[in-house]
């Protein structure tokens, strides 16, 4: 993409009448605005007073500004619009894009309404978008600071060794070992020869005693090995995990640092692989393969030594069809893989399908579908089957012809050395020596070919896990981040927020909020109420305005000083595998058991935790007892509770509750607000009964704010929401207890 | 009691309705760059009303298997107005302009050949040839943004930014392109 000065400069170029700093914007786009798929060369300028177009190096468009109203973002499927709005509201298109332009259409359209309203222009969004390769001017890939074409492969080996740098003298060891042992590999042989010459094939009598000397050197050198090996394989062990987990701790400890906008962009799952499956193959890479490589290299480079010294047409004879040998060989594996892999993708398909039914099997039965989901998992593991077999055929068939061929050289070098023991230029001892370092240097050579593979996995490894490692926090405390103890003011000035830059969730909210308040926050599913307490929390910085606690900016409080103020009950619990006492005393571990239970008196969890067999003892969370989902609400409610905040926030804390528990918590916690701050987001309006002041939000924006009385008179939305609850329990069949119960579940 | 059977009726009615739009109560018009629709239809309180959309927007139902049938008409609030059950119950000059307004808004070009695929780190960068020329693209996670439609024949590509690009029929493609392909279906 080009960026605004190029454009610029090519505006100028094209068009002698404007000046360079006439230009306030400028962005390219690349389809024609109408149905057709030709691309095409497009720039888009705004001047102080007037928006230009140019198609193909030609001016197509100039509006004034005056006639514009509103410049609007469109989002299409597969394409971006620029359009407008005139004075009459009529809307007229501009021009079209493909998604590449997402993020530029999205920033210059809200940078040229800012124009409109008179206000200056901000170009920092140029710095997120022109976050391209120093190198190559590829743009990085989303979340990433790594650029994948460019990335410098020694620079991460370098910084891997960095990691490794403690343990060195561990690894320096193993490598050592690995040369000793290649070297031990090269003597049994070589036993073997004299062994055959001087005493089996021996014209005199050998002396016996000889004879037993060299078969227990045989035997020496066979347990010297195995020794080495064993305490080789322990040293690289030690080695490999110890850096393994260093790692691991890197990468937890970034991840755990990172903003929940970060994390949100990742899967639970792929966060998984990255903390483990993708530093265990480090491990395995260190533990294995890189030993087998300094053994193997090692033994080829030494044979090849040895054989040369003895005799080069030989070696020659057995290093020339080396190259060959191993092109077959990995045109045979990557042809292999691939039929590999096509197994392997239906066997992830039936497991999927085994997932999905067997997660699913409550639906399964109850329409009653067991007779579809069986024909559907007999289908793909029928597949499976076939493509199996083959497979399984096919190298069953393949790999002896392959193996053949291969071995078809020593055939040739049995010949030649043939010619030369009955030319008696060559002794049979000397005949198995060369036969053993053949096999040796074949081994190597034939498990070389898969190195490339290994090594590419490896890197791919190591790039992902420097990426999670690399990755800037984007919510950082600042140097100066102070600790703050809160009294309980919440000032929102001007707020604006989007989760992404393309439409803001938030707008303009401007509300100040006193300590000790307990504040509701109504509106529609979607209108921005958990992005507000989201806010709060500081999951997310807000794009423009401020949010201040006390009067100071929430980003120069330090995060830490921050969230241990806060409590937060959310609309979805998590309950972590523990017991139900570890979960209530999770953000205070020192608390002492009268507190603990006294959270859980508060928030009405003591009455039937008291109901299970093993009490506060009870396992709970994966594997362990399930809790309903209005029990785990109040162990959660505890939790906060416990945490003792200055400010509380409840996310639909009580929507998963009957009424009357709701009421009981309600009441109790009336005791505890009272000389906390409280924000409380429900769509029961009743819930919000004590509330001192309600927020009304509506499209993002902070629509009416007042006590529930004063939103009554207004009559405005709060009225109509009240009136279209109130209505909806008239309509239930007895406006009873029970009724509202019922309006209460179809609610949760 | 009756009133009130009513009122759940009424309530019923609003919630699963569909208005179909027809070229009987329908008339499309061009304004500037986009289309106005005036329909004929019954309203909220069930009596018959036209009324003039300054603006409308189009919907796909079924983008993959279906796109030029149940197209969704809404209205500059996101609010269904209806629904064209197919551009066949519309006259010629309207089905022609909600075509190529759908053109518009799905952006798709069709890919005719695979000139190269290479796999990396978790990526894949292509470079193909579509009906518009040679593009290039980068996917991640190739296997889940490939989506295979009408039996495993049709398939619909995503790439990180979010551009789409079909492949008509895959079995139409040369033995090269295919082969490039055939590891990610």
């Amino acid at each position: 993409m080009e960026n605004r000065k190029l454009l610029t400069a090519r505006v100028c170029r094209l068009d002698a009448s404007i000046r360079e700093e006439d230009i306030l914007l400028a962005y390219g786009f690349d389809l024609l605005p109408d149905d057709s798929r030709t691309r095409c060369d497009g720039i888009a300028v705004l001047l102080k007073d007037r928006f230009l177009l140019y198609l193909d190096s030609k001016q197509i468009l100039s509006l004034p500004l005056e006639q514009v109203k509103e410049f609007i973002f469109r989002q299409g499927i597969g394409c971006v619009f620029t359009e407008y709005k005139d004075k009459d509201d009529t809307e007229h298109l501009l021009c079209r894009a493909d998604m590449q332009y997402l993020n530029t259409f999205a920033a210059v359209i809200k940078e040229m309404n800012r124009h409109l309203e008179g206000k200056g222009i901000h170009y920092e969004y140029e710095e997120e978008l022109d976050r391209v390769c120093p190198k190559c001017g590829r743009p990085y890939r989303p979340g990433s600071s790594i650029c994948d074409f460019c990335v410098d492969k020694k620079s991460y080996l370098k910084r891997l060794w960095e990691v490794a740098h403690p343990y060195r003298w561990l690894i320096y060891a193993s490598v050592a070992m690995y040369f000793v042992i290649a070297l031990f590999n090269l003597i049994p042989p070589y036993l073997n020869r004299v062994l055959v010459d001087d005493y089996i094939q021996a014209d005199t009598m050998p002396e016996l005693h000889m004879f037993v000397a060299v078969l227990l050197s045989m035997l020496g050198v066979q347990i010297l090995s195995r020794i080495l090996g064993m305490s080789r394989s322990i040293l690289l062990i030690l080695a490999g995990n110890k850096v393994v987990v260093a790692l691991r701790e890197m990468v937890f400890n970034k991840i755990q640092m990172l903003s929940i906008a970060r994390i949100a962009k990742r899967t639970a799952g792929e966060l998984i692989t990255r903390v483990s499956r993708d530093t265990s193959e480090l491990t395995g890479f260190i533990t294995r393969d890189l030993g087998n490589i300094i053994e193997q290299g090692v033994t080829l480079i030494a044979v090849s030594i040895v054989l040369f010294a003895y005799d080069w047409r030989l070696a020659l004879m057995i290093i020339l069809p080396t190259p060959i040998v191993m092109y077959a060989n990995r045109l045979f594996w990557s042809f292999m893989h691939k039929m590999f892999h096509k197994q392997w993708i239906l066997e992830s398909k039936s497991s999927t399908v085994l997932h999905d039914i067997f997660s699913g099997i409550r639906v399964v039965k109850a329409f009653g579908m067991e007779h579809r989901e069986t024909k559907r998992f007999n289908a793909i593991i029928e597949d499976q089957r076939d493509t199996s077999i083959r497979n399984e055929k096919f190298f069953g068939v393949v790999n002896p012809i392959l193996s053949f061929f291969m071995g078809v050289g020593e055939f040739f070098l049995l010949y030649y050395v043939g010619n030369k023991i009955l030319g008696g230029e060559m002794t049979i001892g000397e005949m198995s020596q060369f036969s053993a370092y053949v096999s040796i240097i074949y081994g190597p050579l034939r498990w070389m070919s898969s190195i490339p593979r290994r090594l590419v996995r490896l890197m791919t490894s190591i790039v992902k896990i420097f990426d999670v490692i690399d990755e800037e926090p984007d919510i950082a405390d600042k140097e100066e981040a102070i600790e703050h103890k809160i009294e309980g003011t919440i000032t929102f000035d001007n707020v604006s927020f989007g989760y992404n830059n393309t439409t803001n969730v938030l707008k303009n909210i401007s509300v100040e909020i006193h300590p000790g308040e307990m504040i509701g926050i109504v509106g529609k599913s979607g209108v921005g109420k958990s992005t507000l307490i989201n806010l709060v929390m500081r999951m997310y910085d807000v794009n423009e305005g401020a949010l201040k606690i006390d009067g100071i900016d929430i980003r120069d409080i330090s995060q830490d000083s921050l969230r241990s103020q806060i409590g937060v009950v959310l609309q979805e619990t998590f309950l972590f595998s523990g017991t139900i006492y570890d979960n209530i005393a999770y953000a205070k571990p020192d608390a002492t058991r009268d507190e603990v239970i006294t959270a859980a008196k508060i928030a009405g969890a003591h009455s039937f935790i008291m109901k299970l067999p093993n009490a506060y003892n009870t396992k709970v969370g994966e594997r362990g007892h399930t809790l309903s989902g209005g029990e785990r609400q109040r162990v959660a409610i505890a939790r906060a509770l416990l945490h003792n905040p200055r400010i509380l926030i409840l996310d639909e804390a009580t929507a998963s509750l009957d009424t009357e528990t709701e009421k009981q918590i309600q009441d109790a916690l009336q005791q505890l607000i009272a000389d906390r701050t409280t924000l409380a987001i429900a769509h029961r309006l009743s819930t919000l009964r004590n509330a001192t002041r309600i927020l009304v939000l509506d499209k993002g924006e902070l629509a009416e704010i007042g006590t529930h009385e004063e939103l009554m008179r207004r009559k405005g939305i709060y009225f109509d929401l009240v009136m279209a609850q109130r209505q909806m329990s008239k309509m239930s069949p007895k406006n009873t207890e029970e009724g509202s119960q019922k309006e209460a579940s179809a609610n949760a | 009691m009756d009133e009130k059977k009513n009122e759940i009726k009424k309530a019923l009615n609003e919630i699963v309705a569909i208005v179909y739009i027809t070229k009987d109560n329908a008339v499309f018009e061009k304004k500037s760059d986009f289309l106005t629709l005036t329909l004929t239809a019954p309203n909220e309180e069930g009596t018959i009303e036209t009324k003039t959309y300054d603006r409308i927007y189009l919907h796909r139902a079924f983008p993959f298997d279906n796109p030029f049938s149940y197209i969704s008409v809404l209205d500059k609030d996101n609010k269904e107005i209806g629904m064209i059950s197919d551009l066949s119950v519309l006259k010629e000059e309207d089905a022609e302009a909600i075509r190529s307004e759908l053109n518009r808004k799905y952006y798709t070009p069709v890919v005719k050949s695979i000139i190269s695929m290479k796999d990396k780190f978790g990526f894949s960068y292509w470079k193909v040839m579509t009906d518009e020329g040679e593009l290039s693209f980068t996917l991640h996670d190739t296997f889940h943004s490939l989506m295979k439609v009408d039996g495993g024949t049709r398939i619909f590509i995503t790439d990180i930014d979010g551009n789409r690009y079909e492949i008509p029929d895959i079995e139409a493609l040369d033995r090269k392109s295919f082969k490039k392909i055939e590891l990610f279906l």
